[in-house]
Order: C-alpha cells, then structure tokens, then sequence
C-alpha cells in the first residue's frame, strides 16, 4: 500500500480497522439482539466513515442518524462548550442509542453529548469509538465499545482530518510534525 | 446473503455496487487530475455510504463537507425549494465541487441545491449519484458520472431507506410492495 507523502507511518492499517470493526460489529449485534429500536448516532464529520463500515456489519435492525457540533474555539485542543449545528432527526425517547465517534481525546465532547441525549430520555444509551487516547483524557467517561487505544500523536485517516485534508485515508496514519508545525 | 423480511429481491449485489464505485473514483481521479481543491458534497442522509466508498477510492487530494435538506412540506414539492438544516462548512468560492447523492428521482430537489450552490461561485460544479431512476426524471440535470440506471421501484440499502431502517444493507434491494402500496 502506498502511503501518502505527509504520514509519518500507520498507526493502524486498512485491514487490522476493518477486522476489529467485524468484532464490534459481532459483539454489538450480540448485546441488541433482544432490543428493538436501536438509533445509531454518527457524529460529523469525522464518524462518517466508520459508521459507514459499521452498520453495514451490524445484523440486527436499526436507524441511522447524524449530528453535528461544533467547538466554539479555533483550537486544536478540544474545549468542553459544543455547538450543536444539526440535532437528530429521530426522535430518541423510548428507544436505545448508540452513539459512533471516530475518537475520544479529552473527553469533553463526548460527555457533552451524552449528558445532551439522557436528558431525551432514550431506553439505554452507549458509545462506540473507533480510537481513545487515555493519556489525553480529562473526564471520566465510560466508553462501552472502543476501536483501538493509541497513543497521543496527531493522527489523520478514516475519517480523520488535518485542516480537512486526509479525511479519507482508508488507515489510520501519524501525521508528520513538520506538516503541522 | 440474508434477505430481510422487507427485501422483496436484490436489485444490485454487494460485489456489483463495489466494483462500479471502484470505476468511478477511477474516472473522477482521472477527470479532476492536477486539481488540488476538490471539495466532494454530501447530501444527508442516504449519501453516507457511498461517500464514504467513493471518497476512499479517490486518488487526487479532495475534502468533505456535508448539507441537510428538509423539505417545507406538499406545497413546495413540484418546485424542489427545500429548507437548508444544515450548510456547508466551507466557501465553495472558486472551489472544484462534486455533489455526491445517493439517487436522483425528480431532479426537483438536486436542481434546486445546485443551483442553490452556483450562486456561491464554485470554479466548477459537477453531479455524480450512484443510482438514477431516469424515467422518473421532471427537470433535465446534467448528471457526470451515474452508478447504475434503475427502473421506477422502491430501493433500499447501501444509504437507502424505508422508514429509517435498512440504510445499512451493503447492496441495494427492492422493497416488497405490500409495505408502501
């Protein structure tokens, strides 16, 4: 596989991904089989591929939905105050919620999130990330499905950007310094 | 390849849709080569997926960014105005823009956002969809790359619904008629 000029090296590739997204696809078709009415969140931009690949290997029924936020600083540093640009279109109330995130830094914005969809009432609400960095992580948050655990480098790929670029990456790749410093 | 109960027949294998989204990152590589600014435009929702394989597949630098429409209701249906929920994230001023939809009916909806877009002064503004219902077709929209010419039936899967479920089936079926007639 080639890799793109500006990736320092992969930090997971294309195939350990899409192999490990067959066990969370197994093992969260397995904890729903008894439940109806799962919504599956995806959080833009970022989620939008993994939650592409996700649901397509998940075996019981479900909605898809999106949502969009926002930080209010121009930072790469993730602040715990997010916008929300677009809410869900499903009505949550009564039903459970997955929420899919492409990665969980310090964990403000999850925890925003959830603390946002309990208060509508959903029947059981978890997450699913595709990376954590736990040495970045400033809020105790319980994270009932997670990807892979990385180190805290600057990574780009599946959905991940840097300045909108590299978004699609099929892998997961350590950005270089100089391409950010 | 399990059939779900709503899935009167598969009208577009896994291995099919694959494949032709495959010859379509191929020939839109080829067409937008030497361009550095290719900004690819989803259309919630039932874009995700195929955006999500075709962007992969790209090999020319492109960004993402995502819009919802929500139509006002009846009354406006033969113009195609919908409601902006969500815009774009970037100016698409002098910028290459690709929308990428999912399956063009009418053309009503698709006529209004892109003209919605040309007034914004993109260097370029191209349609690809991954299904078009050409007999369906009101308003003539040039559209340059098409996945596949589908007959008037109602599909679902691969981004597709029937009411709100079977979004991630990864190939495309047609709906049993008992569930819409």
């Amino acid at each position: 596989m080639d890799i793109h000029p500006d990736i320092e090296r992969v930090i997971v590739s294309q195939q350990v991904i899409q192999a490990r997204i067959n066990e969370l696809a197994a093992q969260i078709s397995a904890d729903y089989a008894e439940n109806g009415q799962l919504v599956v969140v995806g959080i833009l931009k970022g989620a939008f591929i993994f939650l592409s690949d996700l649901t397509r290997r998940l075996t019981v029924p479900h909605r898809v939905d999106f949502m969009a936020l926002s930080s209010y600083g121009q930072t790469a540093t993730t602040s715990g105050a997010v916008r929300i640009i677009m809410d869900l279109r499903v009505n949550v109330e009564a039903r459970h919620v997955l929420v899919v995130e492409d990665i969980v830094d310090t964990g403000y914005t999850l925890h925003y999130l959830l603390n946002v969809l309990r208060t509508r009432n959903p029947a059981s609400l978890r997450s699913c990330v595709l990376l954590s960095k736990p040495d970045r992580r400033k809020v105790d948050i319980p994270i009932d499905y997670v990807g892979f655990e990385i180190p805290d480098v600057w990574v780009v790929g599946y959905g991940l950007d840097y300045a909108e670029t590299h978004r699609t990456l099929p892998y997961i790749g350590m950005l270089k310094p100089e391409v950010y410093k | 390849m399990i059939l779900e109960e709503h899935v009167d027949h598969v009208l577009i294998d896994r291995e099919r849709v694959q494949t032709r989204v495959g010859e379509l990152a191929a020939e839109i590589s080829r067409d937008y080569a030497g361009v550095d600014d290719l900004l690819l435009v989803c259309v919630l929702k039932g874009a995700f997926m195929f955006l999500a394989d075709l962007s992969r597949r790209l090999t020319i630098p492109h960004a993402i960014d995502f819009m919802a429409v929500s139509s006002y209701g009846a009354s406006t249906e033969s113009s195609g105005i919908v409601r902006i929920i969500m815009d774009l994230e970037t100016s698409i001023l002098d910028r290459h823009v690709l929308v990428v939809e999912d399956i063009i009916d009418s053309g009503r909806t698709l006529d209004y956002t892109t003209r919605n877009l040309s007034t914004r002064g993109p260097a370029s503004l191209r349609i690809c969809t991954l299904l078009d219902k050409k007999e369906r077709r009101m308003i003539p929209i040039p559209v340059d790359y098409i996945g596949f010419e589908i007959p008037d039936e109602f599909v679902i899967g691969y981004g597709l619904d029937f009411v709100e479920l079977y979004r991630n089936l990864p190939f495309i079926g047609v709906l049993k008629p008992e569930f819409y007639e």
